[in-house]
Protein backbone atom coordinates (compact mmCIF):
# COMPACT_ATOMS: atom_id res chain seq x y z
CA UNK A 1 0.00 0.00 0.00
CA UNK A 2 1.45 3.44 -1.07
CA UNK A 3 1.29 6.42 1.64
CA UNK A 4 -1.38 8.95 0.12
CA UNK A 5 0.44 10.96 2.24
CA UNK A 6 4.06 10.73 0.02
CA UNK A 7 1.39 10.81 -3.59
CA UNK A 8 -0.12 14.49 -2.23
CA UNK A 9 4.09 15.95 -1.53
CA UNK A 10 5.35 14.49 -4.50
CA UNK A 11 2.56 15.73 -6.46
CA UNK A 12 2.60 18.95 -5.02
CA UNK A 13 6.22 19.15 -4.68
CA UNK A 14 6.77 22.44 -7.35
CA UNK A 15 3.29 24.50 -6.35
CA UNK A 16 5.27 26.78 -4.00
CA UNK A 17 2.10 28.86 -4.34
CA UNK A 18 0.02 26.45 -2.08
CA UNK A 19 2.58 27.35 0.98
CA UNK A 20 0.47 29.51 3.73
CA UNK A 21 2.38 31.74 6.21
CA UNK A 22 1.20 34.08 9.03
CA UNK A 23 2.48 37.32 8.21
CA UNK A 24 4.57 38.94 10.98
CA UNK A 25 5.61 42.35 9.44
CA UNK A 26 3.58 43.65 6.07
CA UNK A 27 5.13 46.33 3.88
CA UNK A 28 3.50 48.38 1.67
CA UNK A 29 4.39 50.86 -1.06
CA UNK A 30 7.20 51.70 0.84
CA UNK A 31 10.23 54.38 -0.58
CA UNK A 32 13.21 55.55 1.04
CA UNK A 33 15.56 58.47 0.68
CA UNK A 34 18.28 59.89 1.77
CA UNK A 35 17.89 63.40 0.92
CA UNK A 36 17.30 63.55 -2.76
CA UNK A 37 18.88 59.85 -3.49
CA UNK A 38 15.82 57.16 -3.62
CA UNK A 39 17.24 54.34 -2.01
CA UNK A 40 14.29 52.60 -2.20
CA UNK A 41 11.44 51.92 -5.24
CA UNK A 42 7.75 50.88 -4.03
CA UNK A 43 8.74 47.61 -2.13
CA UNK A 44 6.07 45.53 -1.06
CA UNK A 45 5.96 42.42 0.44
CA UNK A 46 4.84 40.29 3.68
CA UNK A 47 7.34 38.72 6.09
CA UNK A 48 6.30 35.21 7.42
CA UNK A 49 6.38 34.70 11.26
CA UNK A 50 8.84 32.29 12.62
CA UNK A 51 10.65 31.90 9.61
CA UNK A 52 13.84 33.26 8.63
CA UNK A 53 13.95 35.44 5.52
CA UNK A 54 16.86 36.63 3.90
CA UNK A 55 17.32 40.01 1.90
CA UNK A 56 20.37 39.34 -1.01
CA UNK A 57 20.86 41.82 -4.09
CA UNK A 58 24.43 43.14 -4.69
CA UNK A 59 26.01 46.60 -3.04
CA UNK A 60 23.84 49.20 -3.13
CA UNK A 61 20.42 47.66 -3.36
CA UNK A 62 18.87 48.63 -0.56
CA UNK A 63 18.87 45.60 1.57
CA UNK A 64 20.14 47.58 4.87
CA UNK A 65 18.31 50.56 4.42
CA UNK A 66 15.13 48.46 3.92
CA UNK A 67 16.09 46.26 7.54
CA UNK A 68 16.83 49.79 8.81
CA UNK A 69 13.29 51.03 7.88
CA UNK A 70 11.42 48.03 9.80
CA UNK A 71 12.74 49.48 12.87
CA UNK A 72 12.76 52.57 12.37
CA UNK A 73 16.37 53.06 12.25
CA UNK A 74 16.53 54.52 8.68
CA UNK A 75 14.44 58.10 9.95
CA UNK A 76 17.34 57.89 12.82
CA UNK A 77 19.99 57.88 10.80
CA UNK A 78 18.61 60.97 8.70
CA UNK A 79 16.76 59.12 5.98
CA UNK A 80 12.57 59.93 4.93
CA UNK A 81 10.40 57.11 3.82
CA UNK A 82 6.92 57.02 2.41
CA UNK A 83 4.76 54.00 2.37
CA UNK A 84 2.89 51.70 4.93
CA UNK A 85 5.13 49.47 7.25
CA UNK A 86 2.97 47.24 9.76
CA UNK A 87 4.19 45.30 12.64
CA UNK A 88 1.33 42.57 14.02
CA UNK A 89 -1.08 44.58 12.08
CA UNK A 90 -0.11 47.75 13.70
CA UNK A 91 1.32 50.96 11.79
CA UNK A 92 5.00 51.09 13.00
CA UNK A 93 4.47 55.14 12.81
CA UNK A 94 1.93 54.43 16.00
CA UNK A 95 4.09 53.05 17.69
CA UNK A 96 7.08 54.51 19.56
CA UNK A 97 10.64 53.42 18.46
CA UNK A 98 11.84 52.39 21.94
CA UNK A 99 9.12 49.99 22.28
CA UNK A 100 9.29 49.00 18.36
CA UNK A 101 13.12 48.06 18.65
CA UNK A 102 13.02 46.07 21.96
CA UNK A 103 10.60 43.76 19.56
CA UNK A 104 12.56 44.45 16.42
CA UNK A 105 15.79 43.77 17.71
CA UNK A 106 18.50 44.37 15.24
CA UNK A 107 22.62 42.44 15.21
CA UNK A 108 25.10 44.51 13.32
CA UNK A 109 27.93 43.13 10.81
CA UNK A 110 30.71 44.29 13.00
CA UNK A 111 30.05 42.50 16.37
CA UNK A 112 29.81 45.96 19.25
CA UNK A 113 30.04 44.61 22.68
CA UNK A 114 30.30 47.73 25.04
CA UNK A 115 34.13 47.79 25.02
CA UNK A 116 33.89 48.63 29.14
CA UNK A 117 31.64 46.73 29.80
CA UNK A 118 31.76 42.48 31.45
CA UNK A 119 30.20 39.91 29.90
CA UNK A 120 27.28 39.57 32.00
CA UNK A 121 26.79 43.70 31.90
CA UNK A 122 26.95 43.65 28.52
CA UNK A 123 24.15 40.98 28.23
CA UNK A 124 22.26 42.68 30.19
CA UNK A 125 22.41 46.17 28.97
CA UNK A 126 19.10 46.36 27.42
CA UNK A 127 17.52 45.06 30.41
CA UNK A 128 18.86 47.88 33.03
CA UNK A 129 18.13 50.65 30.51
CA UNK A 130 14.56 49.37 30.50
CA UNK A 131 14.88 49.86 34.09
CA UNK A 132 15.04 46.00 35.62
CA UNK A 133 17.39 46.46 38.58
CA UNK A 134 16.82 43.07 40.60
CA UNK A 135 20.20 41.26 40.10
CA UNK A 136 19.03 38.02 40.56
CA UNK A 137 16.53 38.20 38.02
CA UNK A 138 19.32 39.80 35.77
CA UNK A 139 21.53 36.68 36.46
CA UNK A 140 19.00 34.40 35.54
CA UNK A 141 18.21 36.19 32.05
CA UNK A 142 21.91 36.50 31.30
CA UNK A 143 22.13 32.57 31.84
CA UNK A 144 18.88 31.77 30.03
CA UNK A 145 20.28 34.36 26.78
CA UNK A 146 23.69 32.77 27.17
CA UNK A 147 22.15 29.33 27.26
CA UNK A 148 20.09 29.77 23.72
CA UNK A 149 22.95 31.45 21.81
CA UNK A 150 25.47 28.91 22.57
CA UNK A 151 27.81 30.80 24.82
CA UNK A 152 27.33 30.08 28.39
CA UNK A 153 29.41 27.06 28.19
CA UNK A 154 32.25 28.99 27.07
CA UNK A 155 32.21 32.05 29.68
CA UNK A 156 30.17 30.84 32.46
CA UNK A 157 33.20 31.22 34.75
CA UNK A 158 34.52 34.40 33.53
CA UNK A 159 31.41 36.23 33.51
CA UNK A 160 33.18 39.17 34.75
CA UNK A 161 35.80 39.98 31.50
CA UNK A 162 35.82 42.41 29.47
CA UNK A 163 33.35 41.47 26.49
CA UNK A 164 35.78 42.49 23.70
CA UNK A 165 37.79 40.33 25.55
CA UNK A 166 36.25 37.32 23.24
CA UNK A 167 36.86 36.18 19.90
CA UNK A 168 34.76 37.97 17.47
CA UNK A 169 32.28 35.24 16.57
CA UNK A 170 32.03 34.89 20.48
CA UNK A 171 31.73 38.51 20.67
CA UNK A 172 28.85 38.56 17.50
CA UNK A 173 26.47 35.44 19.84
CA UNK A 174 26.97 38.00 22.97
CA UNK A 175 25.44 40.74 20.54
CA UNK A 176 22.96 38.27 19.88
CA UNK A 177 22.23 37.12 23.66
CA UNK A 178 21.93 41.03 24.25
CA UNK A 179 18.97 41.02 22.08
CA UNK A 180 17.26 38.16 23.09
CA UNK A 181 17.24 39.33 26.69
CA UNK A 182 14.51 42.42 25.46
CA UNK A 183 12.63 39.34 24.47
CA UNK A 184 12.01 40.63 20.92
CA UNK A 185 9.70 38.70 18.57
CA UNK A 186 11.79 39.88 15.31
CA UNK A 187 15.77 39.88 14.64
CA UNK A 188 16.87 41.45 12.42
CA UNK A 189 20.09 40.76 10.97
CA UNK A 190 22.82 43.04 8.76
CA UNK A 191 25.57 40.52 7.60
CA UNK A 192 26.19 39.06 10.77
CA UNK A 193 28.64 36.53 9.61
CA UNK A 194 30.71 38.88 7.15
CA UNK A 195 33.60 39.56 9.75
CA UNK A 196 33.69 36.16 10.99
CA UNK A 197 35.36 32.69 10.24
CA UNK A 198 34.02 29.76 8.88
CA UNK A 199 33.39 27.72 12.29
CA UNK A 200 32.04 31.06 13.50
CA UNK A 201 30.00 31.66 11.42
CA UNK A 202 28.60 27.61 11.15
CA UNK A 203 27.96 28.29 14.91
CA UNK A 204 25.68 31.63 14.41
CA UNK A 205 23.78 29.98 11.44
CA UNK A 206 23.18 27.22 13.71
CA UNK A 207 22.14 29.63 15.97
CA UNK A 208 19.69 31.05 13.65
CA UNK A 209 18.27 27.44 12.66
CA UNK A 210 17.32 27.40 16.27
CA UNK A 211 16.46 30.81 17.06
CA UNK A 212 13.46 30.84 14.16
CA UNK A 213 11.34 28.15 16.37
CA UNK A 214 10.61 31.23 18.53
CA UNK A 215 11.37 34.17 16.82
CA UNK A 216 11.41 35.73 13.18
CA UNK A 217 14.55 36.50 11.39
CA UNK A 218 15.43 38.84 8.85
CA UNK A 219 18.84 38.42 7.34
CA UNK A 220 21.01 40.64 5.05
CA UNK A 221 23.39 38.66 3.72
CA UNK A 222 26.00 39.27 0.92
CA UNK A 223 27.26 35.12 0.77
CA UNK A 224 24.42 33.38 -1.55
CA UNK A 225 24.88 30.02 0.31
CA UNK A 226 24.61 31.52 3.22
CA UNK A 227 21.05 32.64 2.02
CA UNK A 228 20.47 29.43 0.74
CA UNK A 229 21.09 27.59 3.73
CA UNK A 230 19.44 29.57 6.50
CA UNK A 231 16.83 30.93 5.25
CA UNK A 232 13.36 29.69 4.49
CA UNK A 233 11.73 32.83 1.98
CA UNK A 234 14.23 34.76 -0.06
CA UNK A 235 13.83 38.41 -1.40
CA UNK A 236 16.13 39.75 -4.21
CA UNK A 237 16.41 43.41 -4.60
CA UNK A 238 18.47 45.43 -7.13
CA UNK A 239 18.80 48.76 -7.53
CA UNK A 240 16.13 49.70 -4.81
CA UNK A 241 13.37 47.77 -5.78
CA UNK A 242 11.92 43.99 -5.11
CA UNK A 243 12.64 41.70 -7.70
CA UNK A 244 11.37 38.36 -6.81
CA UNK A 245 10.37 37.26 -2.99
CA UNK A 246 9.54 33.71 -3.00
CA UNK A 247 10.26 30.80 -1.32
CA UNK A 248 14.40 30.39 -0.95
CA UNK A 249 14.09 26.32 -2.40
CA UNK A 250 12.36 28.15 -5.44
CA UNK A 251 14.74 30.90 -5.68
CA UNK A 252 17.57 28.86 -6.02
CA UNK A 253 16.45 26.25 -7.80
CA UNK A 254 13.62 27.71 -9.92
CA UNK A 255 14.02 31.38 -10.09
CA UNK A 256 10.88 33.22 -11.92
CA UNK A 257 12.69 36.36 -12.89
CA UNK A 258 15.93 36.03 -15.20
CA UNK A 259 17.58 38.89 -12.95
CA UNK A 260 17.53 36.75 -10.08
CA UNK A 261 18.29 33.99 -12.09
CA UNK A 262 21.67 35.83 -13.37
CA UNK A 263 22.45 37.15 -9.57
CA UNK A 264 22.16 34.05 -7.27
CA UNK A 265 24.57 32.01 -10.52
CA UNK A 266 27.22 35.31 -10.68
CA UNK A 267 26.52 36.57 -13.54
CA UNK A 268 25.89 39.92 -12.59
CA UNK A 269 26.50 41.93 -8.86
CA UNK B 1 35.36 33.02 -11.75
CA UNK B 2 32.35 33.17 -14.13
CA UNK B 3 35.06 32.21 -16.85
CA UNK B 4 36.43 29.02 -15.18
CA UNK B 5 33.05 28.01 -14.65
CA UNK B 6 31.72 28.39 -17.64
CA UNK B 7 34.64 26.64 -19.32
CA UNK B 8 34.18 23.62 -17.10
CA UNK B 9 30.82 23.21 -18.16
CA UNK B 10 31.26 23.74 -21.63
CA UNK B 11 33.64 21.05 -21.52
CA UNK B 12 31.63 18.85 -19.50
CA UNK B 13 28.95 19.11 -21.82
CA UNK B 14 31.64 18.49 -25.19
CA UNK B 15 32.36 14.94 -22.96
CA UNK B 16 28.38 14.22 -22.83
CA UNK B 17 27.78 14.85 -26.60
CA UNK B 18 30.69 13.00 -27.66
CA UNK B 19 29.61 9.99 -25.01
CA UNK B 20 26.25 10.41 -26.67
CA UNK B 21 27.58 10.09 -30.09
CA UNK B 22 29.80 7.07 -29.80
CA UNK B 23 26.82 5.45 -28.11
CA UNK B 24 24.44 6.55 -30.81
CA UNK B 25 26.86 4.66 -32.96
CA UNK B 26 26.89 1.77 -30.80
CA UNK B 27 23.53 1.40 -31.17
CA UNK B 28 23.09 1.67 -34.85
CA UNK B 29 25.23 -0.72 -35.69
CA UNK B 30 23.41 -3.56 -33.53
CA UNK B 31 20.24 -2.60 -34.43
CA UNK B 32 21.18 -2.61 -37.98
CA UNK B 33 23.10 -5.86 -37.66
CA UNK B 34 19.77 -7.12 -36.02
CA UNK B 35 17.64 -5.91 -38.92
CA UNK B 36 20.26 -7.27 -41.94
CA UNK B 37 21.43 -10.20 -40.12
CA UNK B 38 25.08 -8.93 -40.66
CA UNK B 39 27.08 -10.25 -37.57
CA UNK B 40 30.52 -8.27 -39.20
CA UNK B 41 28.59 -4.82 -37.66
CA UNK B 42 28.61 -6.24 -34.36
CA UNK B 43 32.64 -6.83 -34.42
CA UNK B 44 33.92 -3.98 -31.89
CA UNK B 45 30.83 -3.08 -30.49
CA UNK B 46 31.84 -4.38 -27.04
CA UNK B 47 35.45 -3.29 -26.95
CA UNK B 48 34.51 0.01 -27.78
CA UNK B 49 31.98 -0.35 -24.82
CA UNK B 50 35.17 0.65 -22.88
CA UNK B 51 35.22 3.99 -24.23
CA UNK B 52 31.81 4.66 -22.73
CA UNK B 53 32.57 3.63 -19.71
CA UNK B 54 35.27 5.32 -18.86
CA UNK B 55 33.41 8.72 -20.41
CA UNK B 56 31.12 7.28 -18.01
CA UNK B 57 33.36 8.00 -15.20
CA UNK B 58 35.05 10.96 -16.49
CA UNK B 59 31.63 12.88 -16.72
CA UNK B 60 30.66 12.15 -13.08
CA UNK B 61 34.02 13.17 -11.72
CA UNK B 62 33.78 16.28 -13.73
CA UNK B 63 30.00 16.90 -12.04
CA UNK B 64 31.21 15.84 -8.51
CA UNK B 65 34.30 18.38 -9.16
CA UNK B 66 31.60 21.32 -10.58
CA UNK B 67 29.11 20.45 -7.61
CA UNK B 68 31.93 20.71 -4.48
CA UNK B 69 34.37 24.11 -6.27
CA UNK B 70 31.34 26.09 -7.22
CA UNK B 71 27.81 25.14 -5.79
CA UNK B 72 25.98 26.06 -9.23
CA UNK B 73 22.07 27.18 -8.47
CA UNK B 74 19.42 27.33 -10.54
CA UNK B 75 19.58 26.69 -14.11
CA UNK B 76 23.63 25.41 -13.93
CA UNK B 77 22.52 22.69 -11.13
CA UNK B 78 19.78 21.35 -13.16
CA UNK B 79 22.34 20.53 -15.89
CA UNK B 80 24.78 19.35 -13.43
CA UNK B 81 21.82 16.69 -12.50
CA UNK B 82 20.46 16.12 -16.09
CA UNK B 83 23.63 15.65 -16.91
CA UNK B 84 24.82 13.03 -14.36
CA UNK B 85 21.70 11.29 -14.58
CA UNK B 86 21.96 11.10 -18.65
CA UNK B 87 25.56 10.24 -18.48
CA UNK B 88 24.18 7.22 -16.31
CA UNK B 89 21.34 6.52 -18.49
CA UNK B 90 24.01 6.75 -21.61
CA UNK B 91 26.18 3.94 -20.73
CA UNK B 92 23.28 2.09 -19.95
CA UNK B 93 22.37 2.27 -23.94
CA UNK B 94 26.28 0.99 -24.26
CA UNK B 95 25.62 -2.04 -22.48
CA UNK B 96 22.27 -2.83 -24.43
CA UNK B 97 24.11 -2.51 -27.68
CA UNK B 98 26.48 -5.04 -26.73
CA UNK B 99 23.79 -7.16 -25.34
CA UNK B 100 21.93 -6.89 -28.54
CA UNK B 101 24.75 -7.59 -30.48
CA UNK B 102 25.97 -10.80 -28.69
CA UNK B 103 22.55 -12.08 -29.32
CA UNK B 104 21.83 -11.05 -33.04
CA UNK B 105 24.84 -13.78 -33.32
CA UNK B 106 22.52 -16.26 -32.47
CA UNK B 107 19.63 -15.38 -34.06
CA UNK B 108 21.41 -14.42 -37.36
CA UNK B 109 19.67 -17.40 -39.60
CA UNK B 110 16.12 -16.59 -38.43
CA UNK B 111 16.29 -12.82 -40.32
CA UNK B 112 12.39 -13.56 -41.15
CA UNK B 113 11.35 -14.32 -38.00
CA UNK B 114 13.04 -10.52 -37.01
CA UNK B 115 11.02 -9.01 -39.72
CA UNK B 116 7.42 -10.77 -39.02
CA UNK B 117 7.63 -10.27 -35.40
CA UNK B 118 8.36 -6.57 -36.21
CA UNK B 119 11.55 -6.76 -34.16
CA UNK B 120 13.31 -4.88 -36.81
CA UNK B 121 10.74 -2.07 -36.79
CA UNK B 122 10.93 -1.97 -32.93
CA UNK B 123 14.80 -1.58 -33.40
CA UNK B 124 14.18 1.21 -35.53
CA UNK B 125 11.53 3.21 -33.73
CA UNK B 126 13.94 2.90 -30.20
CA UNK B 127 17.08 3.66 -32.11
CA UNK B 128 14.87 6.86 -33.39
CA UNK B 129 14.16 7.38 -29.35
CA UNK B 130 17.75 7.28 -28.96
CA UNK B 131 18.61 9.84 -31.51
CA UNK B 132 15.99 12.35 -30.70
CA UNK B 133 16.94 12.38 -27.00
CA UNK B 134 19.90 13.12 -27.62
CA UNK B 135 19.62 16.01 -30.23
CA UNK B 136 16.66 17.48 -27.54
CA UNK B 137 19.88 17.52 -24.72
CA UNK B 138 21.99 19.05 -27.92
CA UNK B 139 19.70 21.74 -28.63
CA UNK B 140 17.99 21.91 -25.44
CA UNK B 141 14.87 21.32 -27.44
CA UNK B 142 12.01 20.36 -24.77
CA UNK B 143 9.41 19.72 -27.25
CA UNK B 144 11.75 17.29 -29.18
CA UNK B 145 11.95 15.77 -25.92
CA UNK B 146 8.45 15.53 -25.02
CA UNK B 147 7.94 13.86 -28.75
CA UNK B 148 10.43 11.17 -28.22
CA UNK B 149 8.38 10.31 -24.46
CA UNK B 150 5.55 9.75 -26.23
CA UNK B 151 6.83 7.55 -28.85
CA UNK B 152 7.52 5.20 -25.86
CA UNK B 153 4.26 3.78 -26.13
CA UNK B 154 4.49 2.82 -29.90
CA UNK B 155 8.08 0.37 -28.65
CA UNK B 156 5.59 -0.73 -25.48
CA UNK B 157 2.81 -1.96 -27.95
CA UNK B 158 5.15 -3.48 -30.46
CA UNK B 159 6.84 -5.68 -27.94
CA UNK B 160 3.58 -7.32 -26.77
CA UNK B 161 2.42 -7.72 -30.53
CA UNK B 162 6.45 -9.35 -30.86
CA UNK B 163 5.90 -11.52 -27.88
CA UNK B 164 2.47 -12.65 -28.56
CA UNK B 165 3.65 -13.28 -32.48
CA UNK B 166 7.14 -15.39 -30.85
CA UNK B 167 4.95 -17.13 -28.39
CA UNK B 168 2.57 -18.80 -30.82
CA UNK B 169 5.53 -19.44 -33.43
CA UNK B 170 7.17 -21.66 -30.51
CA UNK B 171 3.79 -23.04 -30.03
CA UNK B 172 3.13 -24.06 -33.86
CA UNK B 173 6.84 -25.07 -34.24
CA UNK B 174 8.73 -26.57 -31.82
CA UNK B 175 11.95 -25.80 -33.52
CA UNK B 176 11.93 -22.25 -32.99
CA UNK B 177 11.95 -22.56 -29.54
CA UNK B 178 15.39 -21.46 -29.22
CA UNK B 179 15.86 -18.31 -31.79
CA UNK B 180 12.39 -17.50 -30.46
CA UNK B 181 13.30 -17.41 -26.53
CA UNK B 182 16.48 -15.21 -27.77
CA UNK B 183 14.35 -12.47 -30.10
CA UNK B 184 12.18 -12.87 -26.97
CA UNK B 185 15.00 -11.25 -24.76
CA UNK B 186 16.13 -9.26 -27.97
CA UNK B 187 12.75 -7.39 -27.52
CA UNK B 188 13.04 -6.91 -23.92
CA UNK B 189 16.89 -4.99 -24.15
CA UNK B 190 15.22 -2.64 -27.23
CA UNK B 191 12.27 -2.08 -24.95
CA UNK B 192 14.80 -1.41 -22.39
CA UNK B 193 17.21 1.18 -25.11
CA UNK B 194 13.73 2.97 -25.36
CA UNK B 195 12.91 3.28 -22.03
CA UNK B 196 16.63 4.87 -21.97
CA UNK B 197 15.70 7.48 -24.17
CA UNK B 198 12.59 8.13 -22.28
CA UNK B 199 14.44 8.98 -19.47
CA UNK B 200 16.93 11.13 -20.88
CA UNK B 201 14.49 12.89 -22.79
CA UNK B 202 12.78 13.02 -19.39
CA UNK B 203 15.82 14.45 -17.45
CA UNK B 204 15.89 17.24 -20.56
CA UNK B 205 12.74 18.66 -19.49
CA UNK B 206 13.54 18.68 -16.25
CA UNK B 207 16.81 20.48 -17.11
CA UNK B 208 15.12 22.98 -19.56
CA UNK B 209 12.01 23.24 -17.86
CA UNK B 210 12.81 23.05 -13.90
CA UNK B 211 10.12 19.94 -14.03
CA UNK B 212 9.61 16.96 -12.58
CA UNK B 213 7.78 14.10 -15.40
CA UNK B 214 8.65 11.24 -14.33
CA UNK B 215 5.86 9.07 -13.00
CA UNK B 216 3.94 12.24 -12.74
CA UNK B 217 0.44 10.53 -14.74
CA UNK B 218 1.00 7.54 -12.21
CA UNK B 219 1.33 9.72 -9.18
CA UNK B 220 -0.98 12.30 -10.35
CA UNK B 221 -4.08 9.28 -10.98
CA UNK B 222 -3.02 7.70 -7.75
CA UNK B 223 -3.46 10.97 -5.99
CA UNK B 224 -6.89 12.04 -7.65
CA UNK B 225 -7.95 8.39 -6.80
CA UNK B 226 -7.31 9.03 -3.14
CA UNK B 227 -8.95 12.01 -2.63
CA UNK B 228 -12.10 10.34 -4.47
CA UNK B 229 -11.57 7.46 -1.88
CA UNK B 230 -11.32 10.33 0.78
Amino acid sequence: MIEQDLISKVVSLEDYSQKKFDTIIKVENLFAYFGELKALDNISLSIPKNSVTAIIGPSGCGKSTFLRCLNKMHQEIGGTTEGKIYYNGIDIENIDPVILRRNIGMVFQKPNPFPTMSIINNVVAGLKYNGVRDKKLLNEIAEICLKKVGLWEEVKDNLNRSGASLSGGQQQRLCIARTLTVNPEVILMDEPTSALDPIATTKIEDLIYELKKDYTIIIVTHNMQQAARVSDYTAFFYMGRLIEFSDTKKIFTNPSNKQTEEYISGRFG
Amino acid sequence: MQIHFTNEIENLKTNLIKMASLVDEQVEKAIVSLETGNVDLCKGIKAKDLEIDAYDNLIQTQCENILALFQPVAADLRFIISTMMINNQLERCGDIAVNIAQRVKKTKEYNSLVVESQISEMGKQARQMLKLAIDSFIYGDSQLAENVIKNDEIVDNLNKQAFHFLVSKMQSNPTLIEPAAHLIVLTRHIERLADHATNIAEDLVFYVEAKIISHKKKLQKLSNKGEEDN
